[in-house]
């Protein structure tokens, strides 16, 4: 059984990936066998972080052959080094799965040996959780890049999600950054999934194969390259368009290793979260990366996307909510895709006001300026008054905590309070 | 005005429907707390199958999902809402069709809500149960939901663990669900049970907590927002938060 102290460096190691998500497959248990996968997703727990815990999130080993700059485990670096061999993260599995603390398993490896090697090893440990223990949970498998082809087309067959993370979105930053992948390198098995999954879906008959029923995702890093916000959603739209992929994560850039190409600083959680919302747009809002931002633009800080769209293109608005249609709906700033179906639901039976939408828990905030219920507006005409009032205000860190302990000065101030 | 006190079951509720449906000023409720007011005339509803039937009869052909939301939304943990569903009701029959779409009227509106209420908390609660190993090799989940949600989630563990005899109990209604791989009953229990705990759990318990410190990232809190999607109330069964 896997200890304590391991269990630590290897999860450790693992966490800074952000996919966390257990939705998409809806495999179910076998005879004999234990688990089944829930196609909506289940959080198990939430961290002071705020994410989910969905699935044991673990590294097979962390002793890492590569040299890459940002990664806390690179092979340069002096860090404790753990592995754990399959049937011991078969059996931690096995045992939080039984007492509902997990979804599934999360596994991915540091590269040691070779890439082969690695994937293997990985493999191995999928194909033992399904055909010995049994396990018909949720597996997210982390491919290798530059690993054999046959191997990873036969781990889509074991697992439910699989993913090659990109990190830097732009080849240049990866030559800088990451020496020893390449863009090929991880582009090339991701279009090799999508093509095989697209080839077992189109058979037929009673024993279809199951391949990757949850798709693939990948992951960028966010700030510690320069590319702009527009370079990124176009990077991400044209990989949903070709490899069909589920999701497409962002991960602000957190200084854990100090190098004098890395930036010092953390990159904004709002730039994050901006992007993210530029990514809700592009899968849900039939929005496109050109509208939301240009080539080498980058997302507003003070709206969201959608809003900094709205902003720019008042000839489409006010729009008429009784009488709209869903697309239209749905590119109003603060109607969101559940408010949309819910007016286009509603309207069917009676005509609805402001006060409806109010109680149908629409928020009216940015809504009220970009439409019209019934021919009544209730919004600013003036583009800057509105401007002025949707801005985000700056919450910039203003004050600080002060100590006692601080310089003279300030812990003087700390005392008398006054500033 | 008329006050018709229920037990608490469906069948009672939908015998209290078949005289309150048509009698505009009146409560039904099953709390035993609830404020009368001045003139109130008081009557303990007593369940009557035909009643109940033919309630359920003309629900089922105005709108075939109306008694799947009704179950849901008694299943709510306050005391308002056997009003709700009475509303509800009063609008479906009033239409003579299913009023789900009907996203603005009031009565619509409360009854979402009280459905969402359920709904969501028996998705969490998929997620945020926690099952101990007993002595025995059966777990045990222990658990204390704000609504009646034991039989919900109930289909979803059997699915997932169905070659694992497991216990979950409502340590706040005094129930649990017994099942033995093979069939699952629900059976009345004291608040608390004694399980004595298989000698391999504390260890699993300690593993777990140490994964959940370290899956943290330290440099980035947020509590406000755990908090929101786990709420405080829910930790007492929970390893990883119980200190």
């Amino acid at each position: 059984m896997i200890d304590a102290e391991r269990l630590k460096i290897l999860t450790e190691s693992a966490k800074y990936d952000v996919s966390c998500s257990s939705s998409g497959s809806g495999r179910k248990n076998t005879k004999g066998g234990i688990g089944n996968a829930d196609a909506a997703g289940i959080c198990h727990s939430f961290t002071p972080d705020g994410r989910c815990i969905s699935l044991l999130k673990i590294l097979l080993s962390n002793r890492c052959c590569y040299n890459c700059l940002y990664c806390p485990n690179r092979a340069e670096a002096d860090v404790p080094r753990a592995s754990a061999t399959p049937d011991e993260i078969c059996q931690l599995v096995m045992a939080f799965y039984k007492r509902n603390y997990i979804e599934g398993l999360f596994l991915s490896s540091a590269v040691e040996g070779s890439p082969d090697s690695t994937m293997e090893r990985l493999l191995d440990t999928v194909i033992r959780l399904r055909k010995i223990y049994r396990f018909n949970g949720y597996i997210h498998l982390k491919g290798i890049p530059l690993a054999d082809r046959s191997l990873i087309s036969r781990a889509g067959l074991y697992a439910d999600r699989m993913s090659f993370n990109v990190e830097l979105p732009s080849e240049r930053s990866l030559r800088l950054l990451a020496p020893q992948k390449s863009k090929e390198g991880v582009l090339m098995p991701m279009k090799q999934l999508a093509a095989e999954k697209k080839a077992v879906g189109e058979e037929k008959g009673k024993h279809r194969h199951v391949f990757l029923p949850a798709g693939q995702t990948t992951q960028l890093i966010v700030g510690a390259s320069p590319e702009s916000d527009g370079q990124i959603l176009k990077l991400s739209q044209a990989m949903y368009r070709r490899f069909s992929l589920k999701r497409v994560y962002f991960s602000s850039y957190i200084p854990v290793v100090r190098h004098s190409l890395l930036p010092d600083k953390c990159a904004g959680l709002l730039r994050e979260h901006r992007l993210y919302q530029a990514d809700w747009l592009m899968r849900f809002y039939g929005f496109s990366a050109e509208e939301i931002a240009g080539k080498g633009e980058n997302l507003p800080e003070e709206y969201d996307p959608k809003c900094a769209w709205a902003l720019r293109h008042m000839q489409y608005f006010p729009v008429e909510v009784n009488a709209a249609p869903l697309e239209a709906l749905l590119r109003v700033p603060g109607i969101g895709n559940l408010g949309a179906y819910k007016i286009v639901r509603a309207r069917k039976y009676a005509k609805l006001d402001f006060d409806d939408l109010a109680k149908m828990r629409i928020v009216l905030k940015r809504a009220k300026h970009f439409i019209t219920c019934g021919g009544k507006f209730f919004g600013s005409e003036n583009v800057n008054t509105v401007k002025t009032m949707l801005a985000l205000e700056d919450k910039g860190p203003r004050y600080e905590q002060l100590s006692l302990f601080s310089t003279p000065e300030t812990s003087l101030s700390a005392l008398t309070g006054q500033l | 005005m008329n006050v018709y006190i229920t037990d608490g079951t469906e069948e009672c509720f939908y015998t209290a429907v078949f005289n309150a449906c048509t009698d505009r000023d009146c409560v039904v409720t099953s709390s035993h707390t609830v404020q009368l007011s001045l003139g109130a005339s008081v009557t303990a509803v007593r369940t009557d199958r035909q009643k109940c039937e033919r309630v359920r009869n003309k629900l089922t052909e105005y709108a075939p999902h109306s008694l799947r939301d009704v179950s849901v939304i008694l299943r709510r943990g306050s005391s308002d809402k056997e009003q709700v569903a009475l509303e509800y009701i009063r609008l479906i029959v009033q239409k003579k069709s299913p009023v789900g779409g009907m996203l603005s009227h009031p009565a619509v509106i409360a009854a979402r809500d009280e459905m969402k209420k359920v709904t969501l908390e028996a998705h969490r609660f998929k997620g945020f149960l926690r099952f101990m190993e007993a002595q025995g090799g059966i777990y045990y989940a222990p658990f204390a939901p704000d609504n009646d949600i034991l039989e919900m989630i109930l289909p979803h563990f059997i699915a997932r663990l169905k070659n694992q005899p497991f216990i979950i109990h409502d340590t706040l209604r005094g129930k649990a669900a017994l099942y033995n791989t093979k069939e699952c009953v629900v059976a009345a229990t004291g608040e608390k049970v004694d399980v004595p705990l298989s000698e391999c759990e504390a260890h699993f318990q300690a593993l777990w907590k140490e994964y959940y410190a370290a899956v943290n990232i330290a440099s980035r809190p947020h509590e406000k927002q755990m908090k929101n999607y786990m709420p405080v109330r829910y930790w007492k069964f929970m390893p990883e938060k119980r200190g």
